[in-house]
């Protein structure tokens, strides 16, 4: 805490070289964000947590009810997995792309527990004892701390004697919801309707990092029957490879009491960086190839000339320049990599982009 | 022909965890000793169907959109609404021990939540009261834990509400759907347009698609070929349309008892423009009820139905344990 006041706002733009970003562009890529995905919103948070360098309307980015349809821990990791890297289509809805692509690991890979067609087994949650011990063996050297005995476990029948079956009387009129085989609706959809109620949600919130300058994740997650996920289940969401390492509970930092899981920001700019280079060289050659044909000009989302922002000088003064990518997608991009760290939750709403 | 009843999936709650945050502090500061109630709002948004992508493309799950409450829920001011979602108006009691919350009289505090539905209806003939929730609490501050239970006070149908088995309902935007693509693309962008999205509306369709209020309701001019009642769905179930369906039904039967055996009803499922090929989410069917069997002019309130079941599918509360989240003692146990 004390370091992320002591260190500086950043003020110039070092996205391209360093991976990082300043607040100013954390708000225009935010912006970015909420306008073309509006289950982004801007939050303004508890106001005696604000952060003066953010505007106090745009404190942190927040999407709720993102559906979790799996566990991270339950999908196969092999060595065949590991090649199995696919290209991803990565550009515009309008223009289609080619040359521009994401790779998506672990593209073919079956979940080896669960499926939609087999709704039975996801709500199939061991219970925390039973989970503690599966994750302290699995991840190895690595301590939950203590683990709570038995007796301290939360019984949600822990007022058994209040059902009260007189409350009401039964009703022709209510949906009973259980399990159901696959139903094929009119228009062909097919929709696993036995998974309704099994199916895990997080919120997932975005702040800003002063310190690492980048942005963070934070997750708060709900089980199916929507009561808060513990840490532990948490964690069976995590890849993994960043499971109690990179991802950690820990107070919100707009919030005067509310603690979330989040993902560390130490190596996001490192990342980024190498991500932003790989996209930026073809954003370049595509707006090369544009300037050539100019009639066959694609509507191109890294590219757009909007009006303000401290691009305006060098699209003012070099106008046959290429200006690459656009610091506005960092979160678009930024998300992509937090799904590989949480795979199984679906934060990247942009994958039909 | 083959008719059913229609059944209403439940409406499921969900409270955020700074809900919890902001009532403990609420209590500890404001309300204190008191167990009075206290207004608060909520939001549910429309139900989705989520592409499994492990399952390969056409795989859709469905996610029923929940009663949400959080830090917000407490503030007068309307709470602001994500994309797809809309407002809902609630009191929440809480007790001061687990002997009163046990021990409270429930059937009282439902029936006068129903009671006040039910004169919004006949006095005020507004819809703003159809969708509001009852909450009773007990919140355990030494353990972190926090027993609830959530009302949705639904007015039942007698005698019920019937659908033809063969279409049932059906989706949208199709050729056998009597909304075609271009007609929900209108729907779409004038609810946009209008930046609020209605709990309950009206889609008429004379000289091109326009959208009313409900309250606007003429059963001289709205005919079922020309109107249909459209609700913002939180269900995801293909043959079941969500829980507000029912006090909106109440509703119309109550002020408009001979216009309204049969009625044509949009499910509004669609947050967002359908993307690539997936089609319209909204669901579209023609429910009936036999006139035969109708107690025209009853001015008594029917009986409601709504306590939430809990997990295991009982009537009893839930508990929301925040103690893995909020005591000092484990979180320090877990910051390895």
């Amino acid at each position: 805490r004390v370091r992320d006041y002591l260190s500086p706002v950043l003020k110039e733009s070092k996205f391209k070289e360093n991976g990082t970003i300043n607040p100013e562009e954390f708000v225009a890529a935010g912006d970015f964000l909420t306008y073309k995905f509006p289950v982004w919103s801007w939050e303004k948070g508890d106001p005696s947590k604000s952060r003066e360098f953010l505007p106090a309307d745009k404190q942190y980015l927040v999407t709720r009810g993102v559906p979790c349809l799996r566990r991270a821990t339950s999908l196969a990791y092999t060595d065949a997995d590991e090649d199995a890297e696919r290209l991803l289509s990565f550009g515009d809805s309008s223009g289609g792309s080619d040359g521009d692509e994401w790779v998506e690991t672990h593209a073919g890979r079956k979940p080896n527990l669960d499926s939609a067609a087999n709704p039975g087994e996801i709500a199939d949650i061991p219970d925390d004892s039973a989970h503690d011990d599966d994750l302290a063996t699995g991840v190895e050297g690595i301590s939950l701390g203590t683990v709570p005995p038995t007796s301290e476990i939360p019984d949600i029948d822990d007022i058994p004697d209040m059902e009260e079956e007189d409350l009401e009387e039964g009703d022709e009129a209510t949906a009973v919801m259980k399990p159901t085989p696959n139903v094929v609706d009119a228009s062909q959809v097919e929709v696993a309707t036995g998974n309704l109620l099994q199916v895990r949600t997080y919120d997932v919130m975005i702040t800003y990092d002063k310190y690492y300058q980048t942005p963070r994740i934070w997750l708060l997650g709900y089980d199916e029957n929507r009561t808060p996920l513990t840490p532990s289940q948490i964690f069976q969401d995590v890849s993994a490879d960043h499971a109690f390492k990179t991802v950690t509970i820990e107070p919100f930092p707009n919030s005067a009491s509310l603690q979330a899981a989040s993902v560390h920001p130490c190596k996001h700019a490192s990342v980024m960086k190498k991500v932003i280079e790989r996209m930026n060289n073809s954003v370049v050659a595509e707006q090369l190839a544009q300037q050539k044909a100019p009639k066959e000009k694609k509507k191109w989302p890294f590219a757009r000339r909007t009006s303000g922002g401290k691009d305006d000088k060098t699209a003012a003064g070099e106008d046959e320049e290429v200006e690459g990518m656009r610091v506005d997608f960092y979160l678009v991009v930024f998300l992509k990599f937090i799904a590989s760290i949480v795979p199984t939750i679906e934060v990247d709403s942009t994958t039909s982009f | 022909m083959a008719t059913a009843v229609v059944q209403f999936a439940p409406l499921p709650s969900l409270a955020h965890p700074s809900f919890w945050h902001r009532l403990t502090q609420l209590k500890l500061d404001v309300l204190k000793l008191s167990d009075a109630h206290v207004d608060i709002n909520a939001t549910y948004r429309v139900g989705r169907l989520i592409h499994d992508r492990e399952s390969g493309p056409g795989a859709f799950i469905g996610v029923g959109g929940s009663l949400a409450v959080e830090e917000d829920s407490f503030d007068q001011a309307h709470p602001v609404l994500a994309i797809g979602s809309v407002a809902a108006k609630g009191i929440v009691k809480n007790y001061n021990t687990i002997e009163e919350f046990r021990t409270a009289d429930k059937s009282k505090l439902f029936n006068e939540a129903a009671d006040k539905i039910w004169t919004s209806i006949q006095t005020t003939r507004s819809t703003a009261f159809l969708n509001s929730f009852l909450l009773i609490t007990f919140a355990d501050l030494k353990k972190y834990r926090y027993y609830y239970w959530f009302a949705f006070p639904a007015f039942t149908s007698t005698p019920a509400w019937h659908i033809d088995v063969d279409p049932g309902w059906i989706g949208t935007g199709t050729s056998e759907s009597s909304l075609d693509d271009a007609q929900m693309n209108s729907i779409f962008t004038q609810m946009k347009s209008s930046g609020i999205l209605l709990p309950y509306f009206l889609v008429r369709v004379l000289n091109g698609i326009s959208i009313g209020r409900l309250e606007d309701y003429d059963p001289q001019t709205d005919t079922i070929e020309n109107t249909a009642i459209g609700f913002v769905d939180p269900s995801a179930q293909p043959q079941n349309p969500g829980w507000p369906l029912r006090n909106l039904l109440a509703y119309l039967r109550t002020l408009h008892p001979k216009a309204t055996y049969k009625l044509r009803i949009l499910c509004w499922r669609d947050a967002d423009l359908p993307r690539g090929n997936e089609g319209w989410k909204s669901r579209l069917g023609t429910i009936f009820i036999d006139p035969q069997g109708d107690p025209v002019g009853s001015p008594s309130r029917p009986t409601a139905v709504g306590w939430e079941k809990n997990v295991q599918g009982k009537l009893a509360p839930r508990m929301a344990d925040l103690a893995p989240m909020m005591d000092p003692v484990r979180l320090a146990n877990q910051a390895v």
